[in-house]
């Protein structure tokens, strides 16, 4: 009997054991984000696009959850999205006029939705209409504004084209930003080899809302960071003439190839390679005629 | 014609053991409200199964979360993101490895030394001497091995989980240096408690358990009554539940993720 019952005792240890560790996955290391206790109430808000957000997704308020989507349903007839919170009874002082955001956690995170308050007295009630959203921006839309590539330059009244000759282009591609000052004002859009001249022509789609820079500006290939894309910075000139449709830049400055500066580097005081070169060879860190 | 005769009597015979299998499991099943008789065989089954297989699932379990945590540190490194290595050793641990690994233990310490047992009576003719005192075997001996494996995989499952995690963080945080607040908070924001543990530890061990007992007492069960019998009976076992596991694995997750 003895023996029965410490195989009995042993087996209800490690079933206590078993448990307690389910117990312990459960709560410490997961996030228990589709549970909610208590009293809830739904409201409902539309979105043109919701992105990734998925149902359970937490809703918050200053970072802090305050409920889930409860259901995301297309609208029929409309191109839109009925996402339906459901948000815990005891934050029931939201202002009736907040605005729902969708936001991403992170640059690679979740979805979630963000209240802002409003400043209304009256509050949101079971079943109340969120009037003001916001969607969510899609990687894409966000980076080509950042970069300033064609779909959001072309978008805000027209570009005009101007060409500039290159000894050496490096990497520069098609769509790559051209920029003033650092702030992206067109994009480029053709890049081939003059086959007279042997040389690189790269064709730039500036943006029309910057039609005053002056026509003797230098373009010089740059790159954003160290392994970052290559971009063209127009550096500004003092001609009181601006650049339009067709010009060409002549002051220009090449790609810096990598090699050349350590080659530069390395053997410093014999700079007479560079002369031999018709054309000057990308290296050079004047922008001046070099045509 | 005669090799054509032979591959036809492998494929009807493994189609029939197939068959044979299923059956049996149905009498199990109809058999367990009789064997609630014997709930205290169950326990000790349970013991024997279950208790007794701790030590080396606690074992294995700390050590696959130390490699884990190892090697995840290293290639999360690569890309600047070490504070990851404790999400990344609870998915991997809850998904996969968690369950595969505890079954793979499970069949091996556990199904084997059933179907030995079985195997033994039947050799022995103790399982026709309780047919003789109509004993139903499958409610004595059978069923409370079934429930006992069904009873005891997720559990072991669970400890080896919990003990994965605390072999990563002995790893990520306490000798290659992980914030240890970044390991814990990483880990609550990216597992879920119904994708992973739920739907990937809970049910696929339940599953796991299920198979690996199924096969291990049909195969003690079905042993030809010799010595010989009833080592090929336990080889078979161990062989037939590795691949069933890991057939199943790759079903379980294409249905439940």
């Amino acid at each position: 009997m003895s023996q029965r019952k410490s195989y009995a005792v042993g087996t209800g240890l490690f079933i206590v054991l078993g448990f307690a560790a389910l117990a312990y996955l459960a709560t410490q290391t997961t996030s228990v984000v589709n549970s909610h206790q208590g009293a809830s109430y739904t409201v409902d808000a539309q979105f043109s696009d919701i992105g990734q957000l998925k149902e359970r997704a937490p809703v918050k308020v200053a970072g802090v959850r305050v409920g889930q989507v409860q259901s995301i349903t297309l609208d029929p007839g409309k191109a839109v999205a009925d996402v339906t919170l459901l948000i815990d009874k005891k934050f029931s002082q939201i202002p009736a006029n907040s605005v729902a955001t969708i936001y991403t956690s992170g640059l690679l995170g979740d979805q979630y939705v963000g209240l802002q308050y409003g400043n209304a007295k009256a509050y949101l009630a079971n079943g109340s209409h969120v009037g003001l959203t916001k969607s969510t921006q899609p990687l894409e839309e966000m980076l080509s504004k950042f970069l300033g590539s064609n779909g959001a330059a072309d978008a805000i009244g027209g570009t005009y084209k101007v060409t500039a000759h290159f000894t050496n282009v490096g990497a520069l591609t098609v769509g790559a930003p051209v920029k003033m000052a650092g702030v992206a004002i067109g994009s480029v859009s053709d890049v081939k080899a003059d086959p007279v001249k042997l040389d690189a022509t790269v064709t730039m789609s500036i943006n029309k809302q910057y039609n005053q820079i002056p026509d003797d500006s230098a373009a010089a290939i740059f790159t954003s960071g160290l392994i970052g894309t290559q971009y063209v910075a127009i550096q500004p000139g003092g001609s009181p003439n601006s650049l339009k449709e067709g010009d060409q830049l002549v002051l220009t400055q090449s790609a810096v190839q990598l090699e050349d500066l350590i080659g530069k580097f390395l053997v410093s005081g014999s700079p007479s390679g560079n002369n031999n070169n018709a054309g000057g060879n990308g290296s050079s860190n004047q922008p001046a005629g070099k045509h | 014609m005669s090799a054509q005769l032979g591959r036809e009597n492998i494929l009807i015979g493994s189609l029939a053991q197939i068959g044979r299998c299923g059956l049996f499991l149905l009498r199990i099943l109809t058999a367990i409200p009789l064997s609630m008789r014997y709930a205290r065989e169950t326990v000790r089954q349970l013991w024997f199964v279950g208790a007794m297989s701790l030590t080396i699932i606690m074992t294995c379990g700390l050590f696959v979360g130390m490699v884990l945590g190892l090697q995840l540190y290293h290639v999360l490194a690569i890309f600047g993101g070490t504070s990851a290595t404790g999400s990344v050793v609870a998915l991997a641990v809850y998904r996969e490895l968690g369950p595969v690994v505890t079954a793979l233990l499970f069949a091996g310490r556990a199904g084997t030394s059933i179907t030995a047992e079985i195997g033994l009576m039947r050799a022995t003719d103790q399982i026709a001497a309780m047919e003789m005192m109509a004993v139903d075997p499958i409610a004595y001996v059978i069923a409370p091995r079934f429930l006992a494996g069904l009873v005891a995989m997720p559990l072991l499952c669970c400890v080896f989980c919990g003990l994965s995690i605390f072999g990563g963080h002995l790893v990520a945080v306490d000798w290659l240096g992980v914030d240890n607040g970044t390991f814990w908070s990483n880990m609550t924001a990216n597992v879920n408690v119904w994708n992973d543990v739920v739907n990937g530890l809970i049910w696929k061990s339940l599953v796991f358990g299920a198979v690996i007992s199924l096969i291990a007492v049909f195969q003690g069960y079905t042993t030809p009554p010799t010595s010989e019998g009833v080592a090929y009976a336990t080889t078979r076992t161990v062989v037939t539940s590795s691949i069933a596991i890991l057939a199943l694995d790759f079903v379980l997750t294409a249905f439940l993720m």
